[in-house]
């Protein structure tokens, strides 16, 4: 082994010619497969299975499980940027992929014993499973603590009773992992995960919910009436809950973050050729002032989201600890998201704020991003506890 | 075993590019580069054959060191072997030029080709010349603009689409063709080919040298043509009012535009005419 001296390292900020290609096999799906459709869907809320369909065999729903369970292995800037790609035409299929390979399939690739690698991973990373993270509760989100649904050991299995709400793809996975209380420890309660399959007894879902943005991806809640799981379904160990709940979050701030950043990018885009179309006092928009400085700061704030969030992908791909730049990056991609889809709004003008255009969407569904996977309030919280915990700055 | 030589070329991705006003080429640089979408049907051709046929796919590129990408997005499909030609001495290659190297290029990486399948014709230049030309070099048969294509052991059939008929030709292996946008809509790559494409630096580079190719040989038999000057042919739309009696304005009309619409509507005016006198 060599000394990591002797490696040759050099900061990479440009993209590679592989992630150039997968940035543009991606596009020409998205643009080809979900544009045609991205409107009609967000407007009706329907989750498009045909499309899901097609996405299957492309590797989309194993972006990095490794080659032999059938994924494609794919390094973790690669991921974000298929993520990015897709959340550029259509956020709420972008959730979608991201959701099911960030915090659903993750945890099966970090926790997972042998004998459940072996019997999930290749249908979770070919798309017969849709996965599905369960942790918020009526009075637990970001607080994983407070979970409420109980798992009571029963010979064999476990016995589930409680209810999730604002499950991500709940309305149409086949698996889901279920956070749960499994008793207490020096007095401090403690939760376990469970790996639960929707065809289990005992496992219902609720309506779907009418959301502001990303209409098109179902989220609903998830009922456990005495839904028994086989001990084997835990995922790691009892008790290990929050440690799972921890790390897992970390990764899925990256596929926000990244999805964010692919909403940014695409009303971005539709703003440019907006400016440059509309015609007012005889000339392009685009040739006024204040416009272009909305189009110059737009510009810069999204270079800078995407080298923050690429920053914390090539971290995670090099083993080091990323919770806290992934935190920065989710923050950052996601404010930004909201910023730019706003004044991509403006620079529509009433046009923007017509369904007429798709920014209109883009606006709409970059609020969650500051929302979902831990609230901007809670990403500063893990940014400043980071922080205040190093003894040298 | 078939042996299937695909040629690729890696275009600017945006339709319209400036040129260069003095030396009349296109500013390749302003655009980031992709497949050539008719390299891309070719290629998707002779994937097809491949999930038919126990087949071998070379795919071949000429280009600046990343024109390799091309390539990797071919391995990522389903090719086999990579070769890029890059030399600056290769740079400003007319067609003419192009096939002589894509040639040697072949004959040293391919000898034992069945089928050399190139696209009908690039969205850069359009000029459709390279396949019909480096079929004439290599003394094979050859069908240009091709839609679909059948083998059976060593014969290919092609159906084509010529001036509004549909034809069927037939010929032995070794050959040549070159594939329309018709038919072969090319495949989505996969994420897990695209990763694998890059594991390995397994594409092939060639130089002039290695072709045999010297400054004086590629000066002898290089390109025929040269781009004396480029310009913009402009167009006018306007609209142009006609006045007066209706019996006046219709006969103006007929007289100035008949030409223009009997295609349009299917029957020549003239042709109508006579029909009405019966």
């Amino acid at each position: 082994m060599q000394s990591i001296f002797f490696q040759e390292r050099t900061l990479q900020l440009n993209p590679c010619a592989k992630h150039k290609l997968i940035r543009d096999s991606v596009r020409t799906f998205a643009e080809t497969e979900l544009a045609p459709v991205a409107s009609a869907i967000d407007r009706a809320a329907t989750f498009p299975r045909e499309i899901i369909e097609k996405m299957r065999p492309l590797n989309y729903f194993g972006l990095q499980v490794p080659r032999e369970f059938g994924g494609a292995a794919l390094d973790s800037v690669s991921a974000a940027i298929v993520v990015e790609e897709i959340s550029r035409v259509c956020a709420a299929i972008g959730l979608c992929v991201t959701v099911h390979n960030g915090v659903a399939v993750y945890p099966f690739l970090r926790f997972a014993n042998a004998e459940q690698k072996k019997h999930y991973l290749p249908k979770l990373a070919e798309g017969e499973l849709i996965g599905a993270f369960s942790l918020t509760e009526a009075n637990a989100g970001s607080d994983s603590a407070s979970v409420e649904t109980t798992a009571v050991k029963r010979n064999d299995a476990y016995v589930l009773n409680g209810t999730k709400i604002f499950v991500t793809n709940g309305g149409v996975c086949d698996l889901a992992l279920i956070f749960a209380l499994t008793g207490s420890e020096q007095g401090k309660p403690q939760s376990s995960v469970f790996i639960v399959e929707s065809k289990y007894p005992g496992f219902l879902r609720g309506e779907l919910e009418d959301l502001c943005g990303m209409r098109a991806n179902p989220v609903s809640s998830l009922f456990l009436e005495d839904c028994c799981v086989p001990e084997n379904n835990v995922l790691g160990r009892i008790g290990d809950g929050m440690k799972i709940g921890l790390a897992t979050l970390d990764n899925g701030r990256i596929g926000v973050a990244a999805q964010a950043l692919g909403i940014a990018q695409g009303a971005f885009e539709a703003a440019v050729k907006y400016a440059k179309e509309r015609q007012q006092f005889k000339k392009p928009i685009a040739s006024l002032q204040t416009i272009q400085n909305y189009i110059a700061d737009m510009a810069t704030e999204i270079a800078a989201a995407r080298l923050l969030l690429y920053r914390a992908c090539s971290l995670k791909d090099e083993g080091m600890p990323f919770g806290c730049e992934a935190s920065m990056a989710k923050l950052y991609c996601s404010t930004v998201a909201s910023r730019v889809t706003s004044l991509a709004v403006q620079i529509h003008g009433g046009y923007g704020y017509s369904k007429e255009y798709d920014v209109e969407r883009y606006f709409r569904d970059a609020k969650v991003t500051e929302i979902y996977e831990g609230t901007s309030e809670i990403q500063r919280m893990v940014i400043a506890r980071s922080i205040l915990s190093q003894l040298i700055l | 075993m078939l042996n299937l030589v695909v040629c690729l070329k890696q275009v600017p991705m945006v339709t319209e590019l400036p040129w260069d006003e003095k030396t009349g080429t296109l500013r390749r640089d302003l655009a980031a580069g992709m497949m050539n979408p008719a390299c891309k049907h070719a290629l998707e051709a002779a994937l097809q054959i491949k999930e038919h046929h126990p087949a071998n796919i070379t795919v071949i590129t000429m280009g600046p060191p990343a024109a390799e990408e091309v390539l990797r997005e071919a391995l990522a499909l389903g090719a086999d072997q990579a070769v890029l030609v890059c030399d600056r001495l290769l740079a400003g290659s007319d067609t003419f030029a192009t096939s002589l190297i894509l040639k040697e290029a072949i004959k040293k990486k391919c000898p034992k080709f069945d089928l050399i399948l190139c696209g009908a014709y690039t969205a850069d230049s359009e000029t459709a010349q390279v396949g019909p030309q480096l079929a004439e070099e290599l003394d094979l048969p050859a069908a240009a603009y091709v839609e679909k294509l059948e083998i059976s052991g060593k014969t290919l059939r092609v159906r084509r689409l010529v001036d509004n008929f549909r034809e069927t030709l037939e010929m032995e292996f070794p050959a040549l063709v070159t594939i329309s946008m018709e038919n072969y809509k090319p495949r989505y790559t996969g994420l897990a080919g695209l990763e694998s494409a890059f594991d390995k630096n397994d594409v092939v580079i060639l130089d002039a040298k290695a072709l045999g190719l010297t400054a004086a040989s590629i000066e002898k038999k290089g390109s025929r043509t040269k781009v004396r000057k480029v310009f913009l042919r402009k167009t006018q739309k306007g609209n142009v009012l006609l006045q007066g009696a209706a019996s006046a304005v219709v006969t103006e009309f007929l007289d100035k535009y008949q030409r223009k619409i009997g295609t349009v509507i299917g029957k020549s005016i003239e042709e109508k005419k006579s029909d009405e006198k019966k």
